[in-house]
């Protein structure tokens, strides 16, 4: 998604006097429009994580707008405290946005996964976190960055390409309609429930799909009600048990299966689609969920 | 009430002796610099940022004799419902003083993104950053000295309160002196003085070439308890109250100032 968030940004923010984005030395093929187009507010800051947080910090406070941006885990886990002291504290107008969020950067290995970066900033009150499933759903995301200015945290994934015409973005959009199971995916994993039209047509009729973008996640009445209709109910995320969308929906549903990121079962690496598979987070394992639930 | 530095560092330690507090020694050696700096050096524009926010005490009372933190505030130091703990909240003075302070290293990256926020909007006035010496420990520290350097970052002045003690240990002996040829190598100006002569801290200051394009470093010479003849250069300092003769001691020194 860098890409399609590069172009949002473009469109977004970076004209705005005010903005700055700060790079922790990442970016190729995706961030070189928005340096050409920001010339010095684009600033390459570094291998330095602690400190682009701080400064960025120290620029909001004088009046800026700052994006900070780097791999997801590098720029969420290594720097809590700063976002904590420095932009939490302040409710300073900062956001951090995290490429590769979930097993998105695949074979690289596990030190370039973010597992956990949901559950820090859900500790953390003040703090929205954005997961676009689509591509489209970048731009408004960034506009409602721009209009709260707040810490917001903005996690990239992998969008897959999609042949229905999206219903308008909100935090938690029906996708379809169905009464057998009722299914909340967050972020990108929408694409594998998607998928098991193709897989089992006849189960997938029965679904009734609901895809999550942002946290904390407040369910809309109408969620709620077909949960509680199917009283089958299955929240898919990538990303590990505590803190996700798992914790937040635990509050609003009565029961439900969780499918989550268990991390390194095998003790083996692979791409990101062998880590939701082996996690069960990919097509077949979803569907092999949905089977047991619908029995 | 027309403040001295003898009333300030006699109202330091009647603060200190009552909450029954530590971190004397810290706030002791770095008084006067803060005194340099907001009735000497500071004007309108500047920002100041203490990052060793263990010495809040010593901010809390500089700012009180400048008029900027009330009395009735500073009465409320340490008491449950204060808003002055013992290390700098955030926001506690509009516009003075945005950030928390306590956890060590984040001040010179806040600043340094202050002092580059100015130049990006053409606006004037120096960010002043304090750290202390044991401080320099953090690797962030030092992610931002290459940053404001790299940036050009004219507009921020460091002062270091190099007291030579840190939390458990002489800083020579835990992670080395922090040294002048250490910033220097990392493209800033450097200049050393005494920290405890005020007048010798402001005439450093006042060095500091304005056609320069880089971030200058002020190593203030100082001593951790300083006027407290059985606290200084001592690691109880950091931790320990005052004793009641501890104190009048301390009283009678700091009259002669």
């Amino acid at each position: 998604m860098k890409q399609p968030f590069a172009a949002a940004y473009i469109s977004v923010f970076a004209k705005e006097k005010k903005s700055v984005f700060l790079t922790g030395d990442l970016g190729f093929m995706a961030l070189e429009e928005i340096r050409s187009i920001m010339k010095e507010r684009f600033i390459n800051a570094g291998v330095a994580e602690q400190n682009m947080i701080s400064v960025s910090a120290g620029m909001a406070e004088m009046g800026l707008v700052p994006f900070v941006y780097s791999i997801a885990p590098f720029i969420t886990l290594k720097t809590v405290e700063q976002v904590r002291n420095d932009v939490g504290f302040t409710q300073l107008p900062v956001t951090i946005v995290g490429n590769g969020g979930g097993y998105g950067y695949g074979i690289m290995g596990p030190t370039h996964h973010a597992l956990e970066d949901l559950a820090l900033y859900s500790s953390l009150s003040y703090m929205t976190s954005y997961v676009p499933a689509f591509d489209e759903d970048i731009f408004p995301q960034l506009a409602i960055i721009k209009n709260e200015k707040k810490p917001s945290y903005l996690r990239l994934g992998l969008a897959k390409n999609h042949r229905f015409s999206l219903p308008k973005y909100t935090a938690v959009r029906h996708l379809k309609k169905g009464s057998g199971a009722t299914v909340f995916a967050l972020g990108p994993l929408i694409h594998e429930v998607l998928g098991v039209q193709v897989v089992d047509n006849n189960l997938y009729k029965k679904l009734d799909i609901w895809c999550v973008s942002e946290l904390p996640a407040r369910l809309p009445k109408q969620a709620l009600i077909s949960a509680r209709k199917t009283n089958r109910i299955l929240v898919i995320e990538e990303h590990a048990q505590i803190g996700g969308l798992g914790s937040h929906l635990a509050r609003q549903l009565p029961h439900f299966t969780h499918l989550y990121a268990k991390g390194y079962q095998s003790k083996t690496y692979g791409n990101q689609q062998f880590h939701l598979n082996e996690n069960g987070l990919d097509t077949a394992g979803i569907h092999k969920s949905l089977h047991n639930l619908l029995k | 009430m027309k403040y001295t530095r003898s009333t300030i560092y006699r109202d330091f330690l009647s603060l200190v002796y009552t909450r029954k507090i530590g971190h004397i020694g810290s706030c002791l050696s770095v008084l006067d610099i803060l005194l340099a700096i907001y009735f000497h050096l500071k004007k309108r524009g500047d920002r100041v940022l203490l990052s060793k926010g263990h010495a809040a005490p010593a901010l809390y009372i500089v700012l009180a004799a400048n008029g900027v933190l009330s009395k009735q505030l500073l009465a409320t130091f340490h008491a449950n419902g204060t808003t002055l703990p013992m290390h700098i909240p955030h926001a506690f003075i509009k516009n003075e003083i945005p950030f928390a302070s306590g956890s060590l290293g984040h001040g010179l990256s806040l600043s340094a993104g202050m002092a580059h926020a100015n130049k990006l909007q053409k606006r004037k006035g120096n960010i002043y950053c304090i750290m202390s010496d044991g401080e320099c420990n953090e690797g962030q520290v030092w992610e931002a000295a290459a940053y404001a350097a790299q940036n050009a970052l004219n507009n921020l002045i460091v002062f270091i309160d190099v007291n030579h003690i840190q939390a458990f240990g002489k800083t020579k002996d835990v992670l080395g002196e922090v040294t002048a040829e250490k910033w220097y190598a990392f493209g800033w100006n450097t200049y050393e003085c005494n920290g405890h002569s005020i007048k010798d801290i402001v005439k450093t200051t006042q060095k500091i070439k304005s056609s320069s394009d880089k971030p200058t470093v002020i190593l203030c010479d100082t001593i951790k308890g300083f006027n407290l003849s059985f606290f200084e250069n001592t690691i109880e300092s950091h931790y320990l109250p005052l004793t009641e003769k501890q104190y009048l001691q301390g009283l009678k020194k700091v009259k002669s100032l």
